[in-house]
């Protein structure tokens, strides 16, 4: 015996998990709420164009730029908690929402321009397109790097948290409440807009079948731009949703991991499945923060990637498959 | 003056030339039916007209205007719809969603309301499938969905290619008759078939197309007794 057993390098601590189930739940479906709200964009585009679009973790952070100098406009200060009646803190909400959504909705249709457009006109193959989005990520990361360097911005915070009510013994905060209503909110008012309206018809048809959809008389770039941005504009209020409950996340790649996670989400429920989007939001949020208080906290990624190797490999399609294109919903 | 009209249309895939010089024209109120053998560029003539292929030469001129760059969502604006080769029924929407598919750039509530009476007159299953789901409907269901479809627009001209694909004797009998009424009831049809004694027999004229190119034309009548029509696509010695 040369060495003495150390510690073994998994653990299961199942009394902590245990212990934290509750408060677990609910940290992740409000953090959830936000991979669910990034899916959608990821998952909208595949539908429509069968791209990958992994720029869209930029996309995200533009925006989350664009509310931060909103409150630094507004004048937030870094420290403490700013001291706002209530309807200040609405309107302040709302203004930096129609901030972010605004910015990240126009920033998403302007990388269609420049980034996806050229190629389809000159029919390029998916592999250059592929490359095309991840150079399109890099250059949008390292442009937010280069003009705000690599540290991240002082946090603001807008509401200090505090406890609703409790489940199960869980606390349930303003900032989680808040987040999870109205992300739901959003993720309903797009999936009707795309399955009951005219237009969400006319995305659906370029979904399945581009070619006849064309000889109905819908305008695929008008759709594609449209798909863009929806992604976009629910990928701003998810950067608010994200500076609510991280104030100092805004930094130039604080898309990274945040985005491929959204990806994983997307890809979980049925990629080009919006409400597969929903539920593979919520299930990853909730999931990753079993594995950190079950196996620790530098598991909570691992257990993330795990869950999506597993699942696709009892169902390749996705939890609910994919819809958008295949079956309804 | 025509309703349609081809001038030495080309058409290419890559190099391959699949159009040469193909010249013809569509009167008001006509059926008019191309015939040819598989691969002669039936498909490819109706996907040039309605502008999901570009032309490497000559014109597609449509109700007196030159439309051969014109975008094909908006051809389908100024009155041209297609029931696709292979039907193209969206396999995610319900036989209600397609059809509404068919009117999408229209506004006129009103008389898309009698466009539906008049596609569940002439399609009574449809009207007791609405709400199945496109992809799950039977070969022959899906081409009632395609060809009603295409009526949702209210066409000027109606394109149909291969309408009797893939369906039984007495089904293929429906589908002419019912292309006659639509005919009657005042929209212009081009009729792709590979079904040529029906499509000749229900045609006012007929084009005959080899490897690309028309090499025959007449009223439905004189191609039916044309002897080498007879040999070539009737099944005749
Ligand atoms: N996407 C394509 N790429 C390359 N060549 C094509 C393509 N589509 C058609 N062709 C070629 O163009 C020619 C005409 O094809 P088209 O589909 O128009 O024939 P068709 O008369 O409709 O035949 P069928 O009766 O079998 O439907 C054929 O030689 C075919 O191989
Ligand atoms: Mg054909």
């Amino acid at each position: 015996m040369l060495a003495q057993a150390e510690d073994s390098w998994i653990d299961f601590n199942v009394g902590l998990f245990l212990d934290q189930f509750w408060s677990n739940t609910v940290d992740g479906l409000a953090y959830g709420s936000i991979y669910a709200l990034i899916a959608l964009g990821y998952t909208l585009v595949y539908g429509v164009l069968r791209l990958i679009n992994f720029a869209h973790s930029e996309i995200f952070i533009t925006g989350a730029f664009g509310a931060y100098f909103a409150m630094e406009a507004l004048g937030l200060k870094p420290g403490p908690t700013a001291r706002l009646g209530i309807l200040e803190i609405i309107g302040f909400l709302l203004l930096m929402m129609a901030v972010a959504m605004i910015i990240s909705g126009v920033s998403a249709v302007v990388l269609e321009r420049v980034a996806y457009r050229p190629l389809r006109k000159r029919n390029a193959p998916t592999l250059v397109f592929l490359i095309t989005a991840v150079g399109a990520s890099f250059v949008i990361q390292q442009l937010f790097f280069v003009s705000r360097g690599a540290n991240p911005e002082p946090a603001l915070r807008l509401i200090r948290p505090t406890e609703v009510f409790t489940v199960f013994g869980a606390r349930v905060t303003n900032i989680q409440l808040l987040v999870f209503v109205a992300a739901l909110l959003l993720l309903v008012v797009a999936d009707q807009f795309i399955n009951r309206s005219r237009l969400g018809r006319g995305v659906r048809a370029v979904a399945q079948d581009p070619v006849t959809a064309t000889l109905m008389g819908v305008n695929r770039e008008r759709v594609i731009m449209l798909t863009f941005l929806i992604g976009g504009v629910l990928a701003g209020a998810a950067a608010v949703f994200y500076l609510l409950q991280i104030p100092q996340g805004v930094v130039y790649n604080g898309g990274f991991l945040l985005g491929i996670k959204a990806f994983t989400a997307a890809v979980l429920g049925g990629i080009g499945n919006l409400r597969g989007a929903l539920l593979g939001g919520l299930l990853l949020g909730v999931v990753e923060n079993y594995g950190q208080s079950l196996l620790g906290g530098e598991w909570r990624d691992i257990v993330a990637f795990v869950l999506l190797i597993v699942i696709l490999m009892f169902r390749p399609t996705g939890i609910l498959g994919e819809s958008l294109g295949k079956a309804r919903v | 003056m025509a309703l349609l009209e081809l001038n030495k249309m080309c058409v290419h895939y890559g190099r391959i030339q699949a159009l040469s010089d193909i010249t013809l024209h569509v009167e008001e109120g006509e059926i008019v039916s191309l015939i040819g053998a598989n691969g002669a560029g039936k498909t490819t003539t109706m996907r040039a007209v309605s502008g999901i292929r570009p032309l490497s030469g000559g014109s597609v001129v449509f109700d007196g205007q030159d439309i051969s760059k014109l975008r094909a969502d908006l051809r389908v604006v100024r009155g041209i719809s297609q029931s696709p080769e292979g039907r193209g029924v969206f396999p995610g929407m319900t036989v209600l969603e397609n059809l509404e598919m068919g009117c999408y750039t229209r506004k006129d509530r009103a008389a898309i309301a009698e466009d539906f009476e008049r596609v569940f007159d002439l399609f009574p299953r449809l009207a007791e499938r609405k709400s199945q789901v496109g992809g799950t409907m039977s070969g022959g269901e899906q081409q009632m969905v395609a060809i009603g479809r295409a009526l949702m627009a209210r066409p000027r001209l109606l394109l149909l290619d291969e309408p009797s694909m893939g369906l039984a004797p007495q089904f293929i009998q429906q589908i002419f008759r019912i292309v006659k009424e639509i005919n009657e009831q005042g929209t212009t049809v081009l009729l792709v078939e590979q079904n040529a004694q029906q499509a000749l027999s229900r045609a006012h004229r007929g084009y005959v197309l080899e490897t690309g190119r028309v090499v025959k034309t007449g009223t439905g009548a004189e191609l039916l007794a044309d002897p080498s029509i007879k040999e070539a696509y009737l099944g005749v010695a």
